[in-house]
């Protein structure tokens, strides 16, 4: 930035500089990551293993049975859970359904177009989909109300607000955030008319058996490991990964679409992050949801 | 929206007109263009009437069919509107082209009527929380020529008039269940109440003043337009500003003040109207689209 | 109905628990003082809470907060028009998207963008479009998009309002900012700024003559009106003192809007220091 009132001789040096790191950014973006990665750092501060500051705020949406919003560095996502009645599967009839959907409007960065979800909204939710399934968070058995006449379907509907990479990681937090959040109105059945009654005056939470929490790397140049990607960064790696991990450190899910190989060695080291990542994270849960009961 | 292409020197010919009180074609700012009604123009719906005003040209069918009520209102049965921008009206509507505008008119459409006193929707429940008579509204562009929004708002008028619902009777079973019959006999219908159904008057601010029923010339001069639904007692269902300008809250003011007037002395004429036509009966001659 | 292939699909229907109880929804009292405790028949806007430059890979955004209704908007561009069939290049193009959030309103909305969201989009692009310099900005377009996070009642009128913050943000040129503000008419009184349940409470409430709601987009220093909608019954009186009723809500919500982009500027652009 050029500064246009008189300035010492020093700080016109400086100015100097950020003109020509800027413009170096621009030109090699490639080169400009690599000369920090070199000296162990990321262009903005961080070190290869360190994840971005990370604001939990939940229950903030009045509309929703639940809901959660985070914010890692930049990238913002807002989940918001909707409770309705259904009725169970002839095949499943003692289940009921959790269908999350990952949304990346156009709102949150440029490289999305407005019209259905694109390649990577629907990898997405996937992604969101098998870590619910695989790691067992929420038992299907425990939303069913009357086997075989009504159970609940959980719509988790996560959307991202400011896209600066690394979404998979920071839509399990708000995932989870939420359901930890949602309250549902008692429903019984009537035994007489055989139709649902619902009490909104008494409700509760969500059986939560397992806290997943997922933790995103990228590999450059085919060796160096960085985690927790920004946008930037995800668009000059040559591999990505994620891994999700549990509080007993088992793994949920490793995700790799592609890219370069990967040792052994190195997705060890991954996991070791992901379990460390994973307490942090529900701590910061825990911390956020007994603040907000203390307050109610 | 079908546009013409006007030059600077034609603009000024008719912004000089229209603040002298005198437009292009001879009307004044609050006249409207020659208008045609014809109800009863398509056997196979319910209701129908086709309306032309200048070369602008609209179709409108209503079919009754039984649905259940909106969970909201048990004793109500509701309208659908849908408008269709044919390529024939203009070759910009061709493929998607004129999806756009239809979806914009019907959802004012729906705001047009969005209220108790257009018509009484109890009238169409037939039994409630269980069946009523829903109408499926379908407006059919045919020649588009400036001020489609008033065309097809008196079209819609023409057509409840004219459309006849069969009566049905609600009889129970021994094991008391309902069953719906529909009358065989075919004069035995039910007819709807539209003397309040609203109007829609179109004022367009070209210069300092307002016309109502604008040329494509016309409104290629204007910035914005209002819209105004006018019901026969003079009350406003619905308004709404279009186009790319904006407009001062005094002009607007005064542009209510006209709508309610024009939109007031439309409706006691278009009821005679309709009302004498129905009177001919089967004597009544038959013009057709051709006409 | 297609089925979509793009997303994890529910059942084929489900019901929310509050339409179980089928319980129609109590009229709301046409007299007295409002739920939220703020007073009928006056200019008592609810308090905003607004915030420019939250997303970072947008050009320019904003965020906005009244009572329950919480929107975002973000503008990116200008960039080069997609569409090259434009006979008119010697203007630039504004597009407006407006969409709700599924958990948004009381009953979950569809993910699919229904004839609502275009209506919004389109009153939205209508009230924006006569404030935006756009023949400053030929061959270009310039994309507007507001999500609905929750709907507390007046969505439009705030999306206006926080577009047009979301707009000036991103430097584009403008002629005024654009304010939105809400009436809604319930017989002989009226309230300002509804919320939801008011919007929707009202209208199946009474057999009234006046009973309807008015949305007005304002340019406040050039005295213009951008956007008018009205719905309901209402004479042509209760529809014109209405449009003044939300004229002045706009200005009241003026000096707000103005501390929050002179603070977003100060932000982005330091005054030069003393020293």
């Amino acid at each position: 930035m050029a500064s246009h009132h008189p300035a010492t001789v020093g700080q016109t040096h400086v100015a100097n500089q950020n003109i020509m790191a800027a413009g170096f950014k621009t030109a090699e973006p490639l080169e400009y990551h690599r000369s920090f990665l070199k000296e162990n750092c990321r262009p903005d501060g961080r070190e290869l293993f360190e994840f971005r500051t990370t604001t939990l705020n939940i229950g903030s949406i009045s509309t929703a049975d639940g809901s959660a919003l985070v914010k890692m560095g930049n990238t913002t996502v807002i989940c918001g859970i909707k409770a309705e009645l259904t009725n169970p599967t002839v095949e499943a009839p003692g289940k009921g359904y959790i269908v999350p959907n990952v949304d990346l409007p156009p709102l949150c960065s440029s490289r999305f177009r407005p019209g259905p979800p694109g390649e990577q909204a629907q990898a997405a939710s996937q992604f969101i989909a098998d870590v619910i399934e695989s790691s067992e968070v929420i038992k299907t058995e425990d939303l069913c109300i009357d086997r075989g006449k009504l159970c609940w379907v959980l719509y988790c509907d996560i959307m991202c607000l400011d896209y600066d990479g690394n979404l998979l990681d920071a839509c399990v937090i708000a995932l989870l955030a939420a359901l930890k959040n949602a309250q549902l109105p008692e429903v019984t059945v009537n035994k007489e008319t055989s139709s649902p009654e619902v009490n909104f005056e008494k409700r509760h939470s969500l059986r939560l058996h397992k806290h997943p929490v997922a933790a995103s790397f990228c590999v450059f140049d085919d060796s160096i490991l960085i985690v927790d990607p920004t946008a930037e960064e995800e668009s000059l790696s040559t591999a990505r990964l994620t891994v999700v991990t549990d509080e007993e450190d088992r793994l949920c899910s490793v995700h790799k679409p592609g890219g370069t190989s990967l040792s052994g060695e190195k997705l060890q080291e991954c996991i070791n992050r992901a379990a460390a990542r994973q307490r942090e994270i529900q701590k910061l849960t825990d911390k956020v949801v007994h603040s907000v009961k203390a307050a109610q | 929206m079908a546009t013409v292409q006007v030059s600077e020197a034609e603009k000024v010919y008719i912004l000089h007109g229209i603040r002298d009180d005198l437009r292009v074609d001879g009307r004044g700012c609050e006249d409207y263009r020659h208008m045609e009604i014809e109800t009863d123009v398509v056997s196979n719906t319910d209701g129908s009437a086709k309306v032309s005003l200048g070369h602008t040209a609209v179709l409108v069918g209503i079919k009754a069919e039984i649905g259940k009520p909106r969970p909201m209102v048990p004793n109500e049965g509701y309208l659908e509107f849908f408008v269709d921008c044919s390529a024939n009206a203009t070759p910009e509507f061709e493929g998607r082209g004129g999806e756009e505008l239809g979806t914009e008119l019907s959802n004012t459409l729906y705001k047009v009527f969005n209220n108790k006193q257009s018509l009484d929707l109890r009238a169409l429940c037939i039994s409630a929380g269980e069946h009523c008579w829903v109408l499926y509204v379908d407006v059919l562009l045919l020649q588009c020529d400036g001020n489609l929004y008033d065309a097809i708002s008196i079209a819609i008028k023409a057509a409840l008039f004219n459309t006849k619902i069969p009566r049905v009777h609600i009889s129970s079973d021994e094991e008391g269940g309902k069953e719906i019959e529909l009358s065989d006999d075919p004069y035995d219908c039910m007819r709807l109440q539209v003397e309040s159904v609203p109007c829609i008057v179109t004022l367009c601010k070209v210069g300092h003043r307002h016309v109502v029923d604008a040329t494509l010339q016309e409104k290629a001069c204007s910035v914005a337009s209002l819209i105004i639904s006018v019901t026969h007692k003079g009350t406003v269902t619905c308004t709404r500003k279009v186009g790319g300008g904006s407009l001062d809250p005094e002009s607007i003011f005064e542009m209510i003040e006209a709508g309610k007037r024009v939109g007031k002395a439309l409706h006691a004429p278009l009821m005679k109207l309709l009302q004498q036509e129905e009177s001919l009966g089967k004597k009544r001659q038959k013009v057709g689209f051709l006409g | 109905m297609p089925t979509d292939t793009k997303r994890v699909r529910g059942p084929e229907v489900s019901q929310s628990p509050s339409l179980v109880t089928s319980k129609p929804a109590a009229a709301l009292p046409s007299s007295g003082p409002r739920a939220d405790g703020r007073q009928r028949d006056q200019v008592d806007v609810r308090p905003v809470f607004v915030r420019c430059g939250l997303v970072s890979q947008a050009k320019g955004s904003a965020y906005i907060e009244a009572g329950n209704t919480k929107l975002m908007s973000c503008v990116y561009g200008p960039r080069e028009t997609e569409r090259k069939d434009e006979t008119d290049m010697k203007c630039g193009r504004l597009t407006t998207d407006m969409r709700f959030a599924p958990f948004s309103c009381p009953e979950r909305g569809s993910w699919i963008q229904g004839s609502q969201d275009r209506d919004f989009s389109l009153m939205l692009y209508e009230s924006l479009q006569p404030a935006v310099c756009l023949h400053k900005y030929p061959r270009s377009q310039i994309e507007v998009s507001v999500m609905v996070l929750e709907n507390g009642g007046s969505v439009l009128a705030h999306a206006v309002t926080c577009a047009s913050l979301a707009l000036a943000d991103a430097g584009i040129e403008m002629y005024d900012l654009v304010l939105g503000c809400s009436v809604r008419q319930d017989g002989a009184s009226y309230v300002v700024d509804p919320t939801y349940a008011e919007e929707s409470g009202g209208s199946c409430g009474g057999s009234s003559e006046d009973a309807g709601g008015v949305t007005v987009a304002f340019l406040p220093s050039l005295n213009q009106i951008s956007g008018l909608q009205s719905d309901g019954e209402m004479a042509g009186e209760t529809l014109t003192a209405g449009v003044r009723t939300c004229i002045e809500g706009c200005y009241k919500l003026y000096p707000v809007i103005q501390q929050a982009l002179l603070k977003a500027v100060r932000k982005a652009a330091p005054p030069p220091s003393e020293s």
